[in-house]
């Protein structure tokens, strides 16, 4: 380097103290290295370096706000040193901060160009943030100071991957490949690596040297791992296309996992046959090639399953009728939901309950299903022993599940209720009788037998979690919590509060569902924030993979999380979390009293009260324990990461009254259009926050985006109208390219020569027998501002037989009829009451209240209504 | 279609982490799960029904610790299966192939594995179905301080 500035050069003394420092900085000797740094700073109390390396020093023993300002002072006192601004970009890389971290890294390089260490960081900087050209670079320059480094190879490869030049990559590894010598066999990392070399030729359509590169190092045993030889055979012969060895290269995976229903497929497809859409002609010859398999695979249920996928008539009927009759013997519980997939052929559902309502009869007739007199290819012996009382029930319990999915709730029903007074422990039974009343829309009782059945079994997790998720859907919000707390760590603060640690997406969305059906948006937001916060923390996970996976060379599985990273926030639990946040944030953005209602709504019961102060103290009790420990031995590294402060939060107050809702609502919603682009509710969420913050071409866009998918969606037609209305109501038109692009894509949308009230009426009489489009249309009469009596008239319309009014709509209707202090919203619930007999959801809060104080007898009255 | 058994990918990762918390009590975060994936991409299967919703997994590993004395292993980390999706044989299924992976990749002699003593539905899924046997008692092996029991699979003819 270049002669040392006046005021970094320290005398003798002091500069082995500095390299002392270093030292015990690199070996965690916190203690010492702060010593020595204080005896620097003793007579150079402005020595940039070693005031940074104190800070990093503290930081790593906890204190981190003392830490930072000393690192920042540092580096303010010595800005051409690569020491401060590495030391920098390590307190921000700790604070996940990576853009700022890489910034100080670039000027860290700036002054020290060959540091190998900042270069390393650099690139799993720049991998983060998918900078793959500055990536590029770093690994060239990586590769270039230390060439015997396989790592380094492989990052170059990689990084070129990354960046999309696959015939670089090639380049890369086929000179790396040459300098090797001696590889031991068995060497998995090796093997890794040459089945990534594999994909790169193939993912270059260079078919035929991928094959010959895979079978050369699989024979030679440079490639270990069978599956992934196999499948990656079977793959690239599929692709250069059927022939006998494409044949046997998907038998091969057949003989090893004969439960791989694509496999089959592969197999089939080398036949010139496609699974998915056989013909009459090839009918036969599918079968023929299950069959085969089946007698030669007895234990794999996928052959003689797909055969039913096949077969039609008489021979679907004949093997079905095994298939049930096997699965309802040996009581397996998913064989309804296995078949349900047929039931899209009317045919083959029409067979499955004839036969099984048949198995039914003869069962309670005394009969046996083995007997001859009922129509079977496999003639067994006739049986004089009846049939074990167990198959009758998984009998009754096939069909309780078909005849709910038939929306013939009542049957099913029925045929639950003979099955649990035949026999009332099998947990399954009750768990379907939960389903069953919550389809019917009753809520609370549906919790009451899911609860029975947990009761049943206490050990059992599944029925837990399921008991927990049917009291959420009834309300019970804290007598789930209690059911949750029974397998959640007993240390923890709350059981929530493990789930949360834990990243339970589906307790964290089914809570916060359930405050938001309460009303209690403050608490619904809150899950819902958590659940972001998760899918953050997945988000900061692949860091470290970015050099762990290199030096282990597991570079395919690589590739792949780099994948799953880039469509992270696609997951539908992300999806629903932000479109449900965005709606409350909307909610509260159009009327800010909802957020009033919402806080006062939340004053707690008293049970809920003395729940919170419990938690509270447990989590005092935790921040204490962790101040001990931090007290009694300050030697212990910490780390750099940030530990995530104190909540000031828990309750999402402070989300709920946030000044700028949208503001939030759109960085909730920010990642989803270039990811999610085939929901339509992500684009009418897009659309609703937009149009909102005044940007309207985003807000057109949506729209357009959501008519690509469907468009006579209902409720993208009460877009359309609330568009064209906000629109033409600005003081002044949007002026330039981009008014002509709003006002034609409106246009396009909603022909401007139509009047938006023939529009709503038009919408109405395409879908008159569509109890949702009925809804939206009303909704469209009182957005045009029509007298509130005209949209009642309509609204009650949904109640038209033929109108085929759900359950779900019903509620939504209501809480519409409500919000607009309909005079005929009691007429309308007590209508629905009546409509859909045995639900629950209908009833007025007292009545439900009663209910669910029936259902539940800890939670009490001002629970329900709140 | 029927279930399908198959190696676990990256995007299985969430639906096994959500079907571990729905079934299991003992969970882990993400990472622990990436870490798995990571280092041995070959030993963790999946059952997934015909929507592809992930209905049993095996989370294995390899020993990185081995003593001296010991041979090469295999550690399996996790595993379950949906109550509604048992008696169809997938914890069996999902086993064999873990187990074929550790011994063609790791040439692992064994596989171990962890259990709470009074964990009697998976002390009765290793031992009876899976044929795992009691190698030892290790006592206050959890952080709660309970016991667990040692298992151990051959994997030798």
């Amino acid at each position: 380097m270049a002669s040392t500035p006046s005021k970094r050069a320290l005398p003798s003394k002091e500069s082995s103290l500095f390299k002392e420092l270093l030292t015990f900085y690199e070996t965690r000797q916190l203690k010492k290295g702060q010593k020595t740094a204080d005896q620097i700073l003793k007579k150079f109390p402005e020595h940039g370096e070693t005031l940074c390396m104190k800070g990093l020093i503290l930081t790593h023993m906890g204190k981190r706000d003392e830490g930072r300002e000393l690192v920042k002072k540092g580096v303010r006192l010595d800005l051409t040193s690569h020491i401060v601004w590495h030391v920098f970009g390590l307190i921000q890389k700790g604070e996940k901060n990576y853009e700022e971290a890489l910034k100080s890294y670039t000027q860290a390089l700036r002054f020290d160009k060959e540091n190998m260490n900042i270069l390393r960081d650099a690139a799993h900087l720049q991998t983060q943030l998918r900078l793959y050209d500055g990536l590029v670079e770093t690994r060239h320059l990586l590769l270039k100071l230390r060439p015997n480094l396989r790592q380094n190879w492989i990052g170059l490869a990689i990084a070129y991957h990354l960046n999309g030049n696959l015939t670089e990559v090639k380049r890369v590894l086929e000179q790396y490949e040459r300098t090797l010598k001696n590889v031991p066999d068995y060497d998995v990392e090796q093997s890794e690596l040459m089945l990534y070399h594999v994909r790169v030729l193939e993912d270059l359509g260079e078919l035929s040297e991928a094959l010959s590169l895979l079978d050369v190092n699989a024979k030679s045993r440079v490639i270990v791992d069978r599956v992934a030889i196999m499948e990656t055979r079977a793959r690239i012969l599929s692709k250069q296309g059927p022939t006998e060895e494409t044949e046997q290269s998907w038998r091969a995976l057949i003989q090893h996992n004969p439960d791989c229903p694509d496999y089959y497929k592969g197999l089939l497809a080398s036949k010139g046959i496609d699974l998915d859409n056989i013909t009459d002609s090839n009918r036969a010859e599918a079968l023929q090639i299950l069959r085969d398999l089946s007698t030669q695979l007895p234990r794999a249920d996928t052959p003689r399953r797909l055969a039913l996928d096949v077969s039609i008539g008489d021979e679907f009927q004949e093997l079905v009728r095994d298939y049930l009759l096997r699965g309802l013997k040996k009581g397996i519980p998913s064989l309804f939901v296995d078949v349900k997939t047929l039931y899209k052929d009317t045919p083959k559902w029409m067979t499955i309950e004839e036969l099984v309502e048949g198995f039914r009869e003869t069962q309670e007739n005394g009969g046996s299903l083995d007997d001859p007199s009922i129509p079977s290819a496999h003639s067994s012996p006739p049986s004089t022993s009846h049939e074990a009382p167990t198959t009758y029930l998984w009998t009754l319990y096939f069909l309780a599940q078909h005849h709910s999915s038939r929306d013939n709730h009542f049957r099913a029903l029925t045929l639950i209720t003979t099955a649990l007074t035949h026999t009332p422990t099998l947990p399954e039974l009750l768990t379907f009788k939960g389903r069953i009343l919550k389809r019917l829309g009753d809520p609370v009782e549906a919790s009451v037998a899911v609860n029975e059945a947990r009761l049943l079994d206490g050990q059992d997790r599944f029925l837990n979690t399921k008991a927990a998720k049917y009291k959420l859907r009834a309300g019970l919000i804290e007598d789930a919590s209690d059911i949750l707390g029974l397998f959640t760590k007993k240390d923890a603060p709350s059981p929530g509060a493990d789930l949360e640690d834990m990243q339970s997406l589906l307790y964290l969305m089914e809570e916060g569902n359930a405050y938001r059906r309460k009303g209690r948006l403050h608490q619904a937001l809150k899950k819902y924030h958590v659940v972001r916060k998760v899918f953050e923390e997945f988000e900061d996970d692949q860091y470290d993979f970015h050099g762990y996976s290199l030096r282990k060379s597991t570079l395919n599985i690589y590739l792949n999380l780099i994948a799953w990273e880039d469509n992270l926030w696609s997951h539908p639990a992300y999806v629903a979390s932000a479109i449900a946040a965005s709606q409350i944030y909307v909610k509260v953005h159009d009327d800010p009293s909802v957020s009033k209602d919402a806080l006062s709504s939340g004053t707690s019961t008293e049970a809920e009260k003395k729940a919170k102060k419990k938690a509270k103290k447990a989590a005092q009790k935790i921040q204490e324990e962790l101040k001990k420990a931090a007290s009694t031995s300050t030697n212990e590294d910490k780390g750099l990461e940030v530990t995530p402060p104190k909540d000031e939060d828990p309750d999402g107050f402070k989300l709920l009254t946030d000044p700028e809702p949208l503001e939030r609502a759109w960085k909730l919603l920010s990642p989803l259009p270039a990811l999610v682009r085939n929901n339509i509710d992500v684009w009418i969420a897009v659309y609703d926050v937009a149009v909102r913050r005044g940007k309207y071409l985003q807000a057109v866009r949506a729209l357009s985006n959501a008519k690509a998918l469907d468009p006579e969606h209902a409720e993208l037609h009460l877009r359309y109208l609330h568009f064209r209305k906000t629109y033409s109501a600005l003081p002044s038109p949007l002026s330039g390219p981009v008014g002509a692009i709003v006002s034609n894509t409106l246009s396009s949308l909603l022909p401007s020569e139509l009047s938006s009230d023939l529009y709503n009426s038009q919408y109405l009489q395409r879908h008159p027998a569509d109890a949702r489009a009925v809804f939206s249309a009303a909704r469209g009469l009182h957005l045009l501002d029509h007298p509130k009596e005209e949209v009642e008239d309509m609204i009650f319309g949904v109640l038209n037989r033929e109108a085929h009014l759900q359950l779900k709509v019903a509620l939504e209707v209501l809480a519409f009829l409500q919000g607009i202090r309909s005079a005929r919203a009691e007429e309308f619930r007590l209508a629905c009451d009546q409509k859909f007999l045995l639900s629950s959801v209908f009833k007025n809060p007292a009545e439900l209240a009663l209910l669910q104080r029936e259902g539940s007898p800890k939670e009490e009255q001002q629970e329900v209504i709140g | 279609m029927s279930i399908t058994i198959r190696p676990a990918r990256v995007d299985d990762l969430t639906g096994m982490q959500a079907c571990n918390l729905q079934n299991l009590p003992e969970n882990y975060t993400m990472r622990y799960y990436l870490y798995h994936m990571m280092t041995w991409p070959a030993l963790s299967y999946v059952a997934t029904d015909a929507k592809g919703r992930i209905v049993g997994y095996v989370l294995a590993k390899m020993e990185e610790d081995v003593g001296a004395d010991d041979d090469v292993h295999g550690h399996l980390t996790s595993i379950s299966v949906l109550r509604s999706y048992r008696r169809l044989g997938l914890a069996k299924k999902l086993m064999l192939q873990s187990q074929e992976a550790m011994s063609a990749i790791y040439k692992a002699a064994y596989v171990a594995l962890h259990v709470r003593k009074t964990n009697r539905p998976a002390l009765s899924l290793y031992r009876d179905t899976l044929g795992f046997t009691v190698r030892d008692v290790e006592k206050k092996y959890y952080a709660d301080g309970e016991d667990a029991y040692s298992m151990r699979l051959s994997l030798r003819p």
